[in-house]
């Protein structure tokens, strides 16, 4: 945010390198030649591979023993498909594992997996599995898991949101019974020869319409896969840990602690893990406790600092905040069936009055990367960058007043009361449409409550989780009848073009398809998008081996202290 | 004697059932929200609608009270829907922690505040009374909220003496004690120590206790035979309304300090609406509300013998 003009390779450059398509060294020479401060790229690269900006000085011999202790919400953990937290998921995963794993570098890589094809047409994708993987009970680890795992997924009797991610292995299914309106109910179940077991180590999923995030969506934290037998054998993982990972589970209490031990029953495939024990520690939803607790050295790590935290933490001598640039977001969305959002002309005079970098600055401190009101992160593979947006509030009255409120208009804002981020970005936006002639009033409710009419309210604030692919959460959020669609969206053109782009495998080809689409939800106006935010996460800094991953999630197979 | 308790039991059983009901209703309005609890926001309707169903949400709402009811009676308190265990399982061991959080401050704050509003109430406008006076204000008037900010950032964060939280996770600590009883103390021995002034104050300056002084009993002996036990009175009403204040006062307490508690329980009950824990907890809380009232009555005929049953 320097204001200086870079060179016009270098988003390109940029993109290459988070893609992975160009290496750290590569990167960093290039750009380096086309004019970008040496220090700007360490920064950018560092961020790319969520390290923190000053380097560790010497990589020091791994110790083995310890109990790393976090602090960290402690919640129900019993069936990691219906896992609707990342807290679970950290728990979870240390026992049970996924086939794909996102590593600090943002890239997919083979976990359980060994590697993946996927067909031209990106509607048939291979999984071959790791071989000589043992379960804690002594079985193998193979085809006949994953099957089990995925059929379960897509059973709506199991609850699932993986039955969301991978929608395109089903089919809409008549139940014969009829609803109150006389309609008949229909249900979404796997479709016939969607998941498919090759021989023991290798399964095919086939897909009716090409998708390509399947390997992200396997590592989503809902993904994690549990042994066969383990609905026959009780479907609670907290009380029958049977899993591929290197810890198991010795204490669980919801809302007080979580203890893993090193397992010692069988080896573990994965090589060498430092740790004895892992306790998560649970402070409540109180940032105050976890500070004291990192503070007087109760805890090693906290999983989830929040932005007002940092400069608290900065003054902690011993603790070291990691940062990760994430496809995290929120939106401020309408909804285009309710009055007076229907209006499109509103909607653009809301979207005339925000300086989205302000907002970021008023209401996150700066710490992330503005937005332009269509969902795609610069971090997206095939990001099409428009031109930029201006605040015009002389428009945005013009365009008020032909929407028939030439004297201004009182809107009100629906919005969780914490994360406090969230409630500040509504603060920011209303302050910042006031001189447009918008009357913004915050509505701030606790999260059970928004989460209730969050699909339903006609206007409201939802926060975003990083993903992966672009393509990933317009399918979710802006495609008709999508499964998280909350703006009620409904463009024949947008949900072709965005077919059309689930198909494209080339990245430059993708490009042009999402700068079509990127123009459509920006014109349309129905979200105000104002920024992208980096997550942190904090340890102490004898703990090595930590970082701030894009969701959050803890990988500690090789975390060690010192 | 007899058929004054027996009314008292009857009414405690008559203000739980009402409670009960109460919230009952309000709680299980939608069932909806219920599953979208548990599964998540991001759950379908079809999956939802599942969930209930096997749940047993679709029973009429008032054969879903009674087996409640009945159930409870016989000390079944139902499945917690946020831990997804047996309520009793996570009640009563946060039940405890809170009696020891109360015990551990009752034990500092009652011989505290008596002896300290009994001097300041014995000379009443002495330099003395002033000074408790004023201390007792200014404490009483800091929240809970500011006092356990404050008194971290002295004790953790600049002196490291204390450790930040009492989360208990190594097993029962004394040292993770200190900073919420320090707080809770501070926040309530100033109000116990103003009422026993008070009260006190009002003592000495009626008729007995001049006659008292006036024939030449030694003042020491005043006070502590013939002042005391009338002056106490009113503070002993007002610590058993602090076995209440307590129960959901130290909500605060327990959640700055990650402590887990009764108060920190009902908070979390209520955020996540887990309908069978939060009505555990009110009938706790009526329970407790309604006996320590009864305590109370007992106990006042016993300091003041003019009082008696009709």
């Amino acid at each position: 945010m320097t204001g200086r003009k870079e060179h016009s390779y270098i988003p390109t450059l940029k993109q290459d390198f988070a893609e992975g398509k160009v290496d750290r060294r590569e990167f960093l020479r290039t750009a380096t030649l086309l004019g970008m401060s040496a220090g700007a790229a360490y920064a950018f690269a560092g961020r790319v591979a969520g390290e923190t900006f000053v380097a560790k000085a010497h990589a020091a011999t791994p110790k083995m023993g310890g109990n790393l202790r976090v602090s960290m919400n402690v919640k129900e953990s019993a069936d990691p498909a219906t896992y609707s937290w990342s807290e679970p998921g950290n728990l979870g995963r240390h026992m049970t594992e996924p086939l794909v794993q996102i590593d600090k570098d943002r890239i997919p890589r083979p976990h359980l997996a060994e590697s993946w094809e996927a067909s031209d047409d990106l509607k048939t994708w291979t999984f071959r599995l790791r071989k000589g993987v043992k379960w804690s009970n002594g079985d193998d680890f193979g085809a006949d898991d994953v099957v089990f795992n995925m059929r379960r997924w897509l059973d709506p009797a199991t609850g699932s949101s993986n039955q969301a991610r991978f929608i395109s292995m089903t089919e809409q299914v008549d139940t014969g019974k009829k609803d109150k309106d006389g309609n008949p109910k229909m249900s979404t179940v796997a479709s016939e020869g969607a998941v498919e077991k090759i021989d023991d180590h290798t399964v095919r999923f086939h897909l009716n319409v090409p998708n390509i995030s399947v390997p992200e969506s396997l590592a989503d934290y809902p993904a994690l896969i549990v042994h066969r037998r383990f609905s026959e054998e009780g479907g609670d993982l907290t009380k029958n840990p049977v899993g591929t990972g290197a810890f198991t589970l010795k204490e669980f209490a919801v809302g007080e602690k979580a203890v893993l031990v090193k397992r010692t029953d069988v080896p573990y495939w994965g090589g060498d893990v430092y740790l004895d024990r892992i306790t998560y520690v649970d402070h409540g939803d109180d940032p105050a406790p976890a500070i004291a607790a990192l503070a007087s050295d109760q805890v090693d790590a906290w999983m989830r600092p929040s932005v007002e935290q940092l400069s608290t933490l900065a003054k902690l001598p011993n603790i070291e905040v990691y940062e990760v640039e994430a496809a995290q977001t929120g939106v401020a969305r309408m909804h285009v069936n309710e009055k007076p959002f229907d209006n499109k002309k509103l909607r653009q005079a809301f979207q005339a009055c925000v300086d989205a970098k302000r907002v970021l600055e008023v209401a996150y401190q700066n710490r992330g990367t503005p937005g332009a009101d269509h969902h795609v992160s610069p971090l997206h593979p095939a990001y099409a960058e428009l031109p930029a947006q201006k605040q015009d509030y002389g428009l945005a009255k013009k365009l008020l007043a032909e929407a028939g409120y030439p004297d201004g208009i009182r809107l009100t804002i629906d919005c969780v009361a914490t994360p406090t981020w969230e409630q500040n970005t509504c603060k920011a936006l209303s302050e910042m449409v006031k001189p447009g002639g918008i009357d913004l009033a915050i509505n701030i409710m606790p999260g059970g409550t928004y989460w209730d009419r969050w699909m339903s309210t006609p206007f409201g604030f939802t926060s975003w989780t990083h993903r992966a692919h672009a393509t990933q959460v317009l399918n979710l959020g802006y495609r008709t009848g999508g499964r998280w669609n909350e703006t009620g969206y409904a463009n024949p053109e947008f949900d072709k073009l965005l077919n059309e782009a689930g198909a494209t495998l080339d990245a430059d080809e993708r490009r042009k398809v999402m700068a079509k689409l990127e123009a459509i939800l920006q014109d349309d106006a129905i979200i105000s998008q104002d920024f992208w935010r980096l997550v942190y996460t904090a340890a102490n800094k004898r703990v090595h081996g930590i970082y701030a991953q894009v969701a959050l999630e803890h990988h500690y197979n090789k975390v060690w202290i010192e | 004697m007899v058929v004054f308790i027996l009314r008292r039991l009857g009414f405690m059983v008559l203000t739980m059932v009402v409670v009960s009901l109460l919230l009952f209703l309000l709680l299980e309005i939608s069932p909806g929200n219920v599953a979208t609890k548990v599964l998540g926001p991001y759950s379908s309707e079809e999956q939802r609608t599942l969930w209930l169903a096997a749940h047993g949400y679709f029973e009429p709402l008032h054969v879903r009270y009674f087996s409640w009811l009945g159930n409870f009676a016989t000390g079944d308190f139902g499945e917690s829907i946020r831990f997804k265990v047996p309520v009793s399982e996570v009640l009563w061991p946060r039940l405890a922690n809170t009696a020891i959080l109360g015990l551990a401050t009752f034990a500092i704050m009652i011989p505290l505040s008596l002896v300290l509003g009994i001097l300041a109430g014995m000379r009443e406008g002495s330099k003395l009374d002033r000074a408790i006076s004023v201390t007792s204000i200014a404490t009483t008037s800091v929240p809970e909220f500011a006092s356990a900010v404050f008194l971290s950032a002295i004790f953790v964060f600049w002196l490291k003496l204390l450790p930040g939280t009492s989360g208990m996770t190594e097993g029962f600590s004394i040292k993770q004690l200190i900073l919420p009883v320090m707080v809770l103390v501070l926040y309530d021995f100033g109000y116990v120590a103003r009422m026993t002034r008070a009260s006190m104050a009002e003592v000495m300056t009626t008729a007995y206790i001049r006659t008292a002084v006036l024939k030449g009993l030694p003042y020491k002996q005043v006070i502590l035979k013939h002042a005391l036990r009338n002056a106490l009175i009113t503070p002993f009403t007002v610590i058993m309304l602090q076995i209440n204040w307590l129960l959901s006062g130290v909500i605060v307490v327990e959640f700055f300090f990650a402590y887990k508690g009764f108060g920190a329980l009902l908070l979390e009950a209520s955020l996540n609406q887990d309908i069978f824990l939060i009505e555990a907890c009110a009938m706790v809380a009526v329970f407790v509300a309604v006996a320590t009232q009864a305590i109370a009555d007992i106990g006042y005929t016993y300091l003041n013998p003019r009082i008696r049953f009709a």
